[in-house]
């Protein structure tokens, strides 16, 4: 993970982007929590320019 | 300059202890890799075009493995730079060439060459011929460095969609010996479209670069687009070394921080 968030950043993606977590099938709290909070902090860097990218290429 | 290679190379086919010397050879004005099988050859021997990095370089390690696989018993000589060494030790590592079977014959490159591929280490440790030069800083990466997200995210963008997808980068690698290629999997990237799909073909690659990469740059030579694949692996290389302190092809025994598994 360390690896592949520096090659994004070198290659302009931001590294937040990518995110990985261990939860047990057990903690369904746990794994709310998670996935919302990387729903929020993915809204906050705004729409990939990957996505832009492929809208002009549509 | 090549006297005490030609020498080297000439006591070992004769006292019989190598089946053959894998070097260049200079014929009708070309440079072309020869494997030297009969002493009386090596006047032709060439060291390529050594003073610059130009199109005289050829994948030997690559051509190596061919031969290990046709004649598994027999002992063979290359002839290496610095960054062959380095590719040899990992393909070692690798399990595709033995150790015992290949005698290294080393020269060191010019500074002007070590300059022009920024080279972390210009000479091999089996250094016979040459200088023995001194690294070069990593200038093209830090360019990249100091550019912010989205410049960068458009220069890539630019340089990757150039590609044609020849899989030149690829099949010239001396250090790509897998028989089925992830690059060529339509289930994970993307296939039938020029440009590929970018950045992923691209990125894909560079993480399969991890622990082989010893940054020969025959991938940048070998393309026709000229995308600066080699400035994407020297920063594979300088992750891997900054994070995991995994210097590639440097060391003998230790293994790629990503491909090791403990059996207790």
């Amino acid at each position: 993970m360390t690896f592949l968030k520096k090659l994004l950043e070198f290659s302009g993606l931001h590294p937040d982007r990518v995110r990985t977590r261990w939860v047990s099938s057990a903690e369904a709290v746990e794994f709310v929590h998670e996935v919302s909070e990387f729903v929020e902090d993915i809204k906050k860097l705004g729409p990939n320019p990957l996505k832009a990218k492929a809208k002009e290429a549509a | 300059m090549s006297t005490k290679i030609k020498e080297t190379v000439q006591a070992l086919l004769i006292e019989g202890k190598i089946k053959g010397f894998l070097g260049l050879r200079e014929a009708n004005g070309n440079i072309m890799p020869h494997l030297f099988c009969d002493p009386k050859e090596l006047d032709s021997l060439s060291l390529g075009d050594w003073k610059k990095s130009g199109d005289t370089r050829y994948p030997l390690n690559q051509m190596m493995i061919q031969l290990a696989i046709a004649y598994p018993n027999e002992t063979f000589a290359i002839l290496v730079r610095g960054c062959d060494e380095r590719g040899l030790r990992e393909l070692f590592k690798w399990k595709q060439l033995a150790e015992d079977k290949v005698i290294l014959i080393g020269i060191g490159c010019p500074d002007e060459l070590a300059r022009a591929c920024e080279c972390e280490k210009p000479f091999p440790d089996s250094l016979l011929e040459g200088p023995q030069g001194t690294r070069v800083e990593n200038e093209k990466v830090a360019s990249i460095d100091k550019m912010g997200l989205e410049e960068r995210f458009t220069f890539w963008e630019a340089e990757f969609n150039r590609c044609i997808k020849c899989l030149g980068c690829r099949n010239i690698c001396p250090m790509c010996f897998c028989n089925e290629c992830t690059l060529e999997e339509a289930n994970l990237i993307d296939t039938g479209a020029v440009p590929p799909a970018n950045p992923t073909f691209h990125l894909v690659r560079a993480i399969h670069m991890v622990g082989r990469c010893i940054d020969c740059g025959l991938c940048e030579e070998a393309c026709p687009a000229d995308i600066p694949l080699r400035t994407l692996y020297k920063k594979v290389g300088e992750i891997i070394s900054k994070e995991f302190g995994y210097k590639t092809g440097f060391s003998v025994d230790e293994k790629s921080p990503f491909n090791i598994i403990e059996v207790k």
